[in-house]
């Protein structure tokens, strides 16, 4: 494929063990052009997802795609890190040391100078952000002007109808930098929301782990490993054994937005209060009188998107890159 | 000498200009490079008047950056004397000079990070916003600042932009109480003691007539936008808030103050209330001193006597 047919994309992320799981789809995928990976201070402190973003890398043998480290801390609150990613953030998962080092450029610097060039060209970038928002609220508070070169933000964060994951209110992605949320909602660019509403409808269960581990071929073991880590053993919450397959939704969004319903709405983002802290507020019927500033994805094809996971992840078996 | 090295981050303003041109007439000083914040007026025009005021000062050679253009999260508001905008031809030339095209957020990484063995000083006369901006982004950024001094807030002095915050906090909250949780050295320069020293127009009138052409226009801009206030000061006179930041590094003995950390009011109706934890009752560290009082007639003296180097046959400006 050519400049033309491939989607231009930026992921921002903090690997984590489902962003591992979206990185390691993005890269068998040849409509996605990864301009570059964007680690940041989110389930794990900074140095460990940056780490673990270039062990990914080399893992689905991709170290051709730039890591540009982001910001070690959230812009106000104290930094939380995830629960269930283990002590290095990817499970009980062993990777060898990273060969793969970060580029000298920032994150914020990549993500400007990157924005400000597609904006020159044309060729916007699709962000997907699989974290918190830091990283894409301080390139926004640099340079406003940047917008103009995204299409659009396709993100994993917020929780709507359903209720919070890390908080009564709250999911972890936006209760970990709400004011980043806060800025990056206000600055008008077009968001696809995958909140915690989308993300509980595609479980990965145990059977789903097996079939993962039966066709990934040469990243079987680790693959199968980080899935099973995922195995929230938690039935009464997910009507069943497994885990929300939350970040790799962003990714299969890219490569098939039809098995996605979504509903646009004006979100809000609380930031000033303690006890609804990081709350994503959906103006689903008008009431503020402002314009919608989001699709958020309501219903999920989730076999569709199982099927699509399987089909990629076979990729690995075949050949060792795109 | 073992001059300092600074980073002005600034939004001028006129109290600003006349903060740098007394930088830059201090060798002491080794001014690294400005960095400009949309603050008392939006960002084109605090980045016309930095190029104007060192194309004023003859030091084409400090470079200006461009920051942010607005606060982090509040809305933007902007400062008392906004309808100044960019500084007319009339009041200052204008000047081919331009910002340089790093922008001043990675500016002020790049020197700090740089500068982690002999760490940098920033001093801070707007608001906070370029400075929150490049904190967040790596942790080396702190450890190459030695300490902030910062014009801002007010303690006792209340009531000047609203009833319970200063300009430069109320318009970035958020930048504020970032800088003031990073464990950063804050030199804290509140209205309570900028309010304490005033310059009359006799004391303006010195700057036109000592400081060259650089006097003269600083003394139109200070007359233009007069700052005086009886009402509230009870005598003649206005104040120059930002320049006693470049005095306390110059002559620290000229200020008394106290160790405190400081806590911003980011939300609800008072936003931008600084307020003093002078007693420990805060989990912050007090790592700001908080300046209480100033040598009023050693601070004029000092910023006239700077002033008066421009209007010298051969300025000993700092380089």
């Amino acid at each position: 494929m050519d400049l033309m047919t491939t989607l231009p994309i930026i992921i921002d992320t903090d690997p984590g063990i489902d962003d591992s799981i979206a990185l390691l789809t993005a890269f068998v995928s040849p409509e996605l052009d990864i301009l570059g990976i964007t680690p940041v201070c989110g389930n794990q402190p900074l140095a460990s997802t940056l780490r673990n973003a270039l062990q990914i890398c080399e893992l689905g043998g991709r170290s051709d795609v730039p890591v540009h480290a982001g910001c070690f801390r959230p812009l106000l609150r104290e930094p939380i890190h995830g629960q269930f990613h283990g002590t290095t953030g990817l499970g009980n998962t062993v990777l060898p040391d990273p060969v793969k080092t970060a580029e000298a450029t920032s994150a914020v610097a990549f993500i400007i100078a990157s924005c400000e060039a597609a904006a020159a060209s044309g060729r916007k970038i699709t962000i997907c952000s699989l974290g918190p928002l830091t990283n894409l609220a301080v390139a926004l508070r640099m340079k406003p002007a940047i917008t103009e070169g995204i299409e659009k933000l396709v993100m994993m964060g917020g929780a709507y109808r359903e209720a919070g994951n890390r908080s009564m209110t709250s999911e972890f992605n936006v209760l970990a930098d709400p004011h980043a949320a806060h800025i990056v909602f206000s600055s008008g660019i077009p968001i696809v929301a995958l909140a915690l509403d989308a993300t509980h409808q595609v479980i990965l269960t145990p059977d789903h782990v097996s079939q993962f581990a039966a066709v990934s071929g040469r990243i079987s073991e680790p693959l199968s490993q980080l899935m099973a880590f995922w195995d929230r053993n938690d039935v009464k919450r997910y009507g069943s054994r497994g885990g929300p397959l939350h970040d790799p939704l962003v990714i299969a969004y890219l490569l098939a937005p039809e098995l996605f319903q979504t509903q646009p709405a004006r979100v809000f983002v609380e930031h000033e209060s303690e006890l609804c802290m990081g709350q994503t507020i959906a103006d689903w019927h008008g009431k503020s009188g402002l314009a919608p500033n989001a699709e958020i994805v309501v219903k999920v094809d989730a076999p569709a998107v199982i099927a699509l996971f399987l089909e990629r992840l076979s990729r690995y078996d075949a050949k060792v890159t795109a | 000498m073992n001059r300092q090295r600074i980073i002005v981050d600034t939004d001028p303003g006129v109290d600003d200009a006349a903060a740098i041109l007394m930088a830059l007439a201090s060798p002491e000083l080794e001014v690294l490079g400005i960095s400009v914040v949309g603050g008392n007026v939006p960002l084109q025009a605090t980045l016309a008047n930095a190029c104007k005021i060192l194309a004023l000062a003859g030091r084409p050679e400090v470079p200006v950056f461009a920051g942010a253009p607005g606060p982090l999260v509040r809305q933007q508001v902007f400062g008392k004397y906004a309808a100044i905008g960019a500084f007319s031809d009339t009041l200052l030339p204008p000047t081919d000079l331009r910002p340089a095209d790093e922008h001043a957020v990675d500016f002020i990484i790049r020197s700090a990070r740089a500068a982690i063995a002999e760490p940098i000083t920033i001093c801070a006369i707007g608001p906070l916003t370029n400075i929150a901006l490049a904190l967040v982004q790596h942790p080396d950024v702190a450890k190459g600042i030695a300490r902030i001094v910062a014009m801002g807030g007010a303690f006792t002095a209340l009531g000047h932009r609203t009833p319970w915050a200063e300009f430069n906090v109320y318009a970035d909250p958020h930048a504020a109480e970032i800088v003031h949780g990073s464990g950063i050295e804050v030199v804290a320069m509140p209205l309570d003691v900028t309010f304490q020293a005033l310059f009359t127009a006799e004391h303006i009138a010195g700057f036109r007539n000592t400081g060259g052409a650089v006097g003269r226009a600083l003394a139109d801009l200070l007359t233009t936008y007069d700052r005086s206030d009886i009402a509230r000061f009870g005598r003649p006179g206005g104040p120059i808030h930002d320049a006693m930041t470049i005095a306390w590094l110059l002559q620290p003995e000229l200020f008394k103050g106290r160790p405190a950390a400081i806590g911003v009011q980011v939300t609800g109706k008072t936003a931008g209330y600084s307020y003093a934890d002078y007693h420990g009752k805060t989990e912050r560290a007090a790592r700001a001193t908080i300046i209480e009082s100033v040598d009023e007639a050693g601070f004029i003296a000092l910023l006239s006597q700077r002033l008066s180097r421009y209007g010298q046959a051969a300025p000993r400006a700092g380089g």
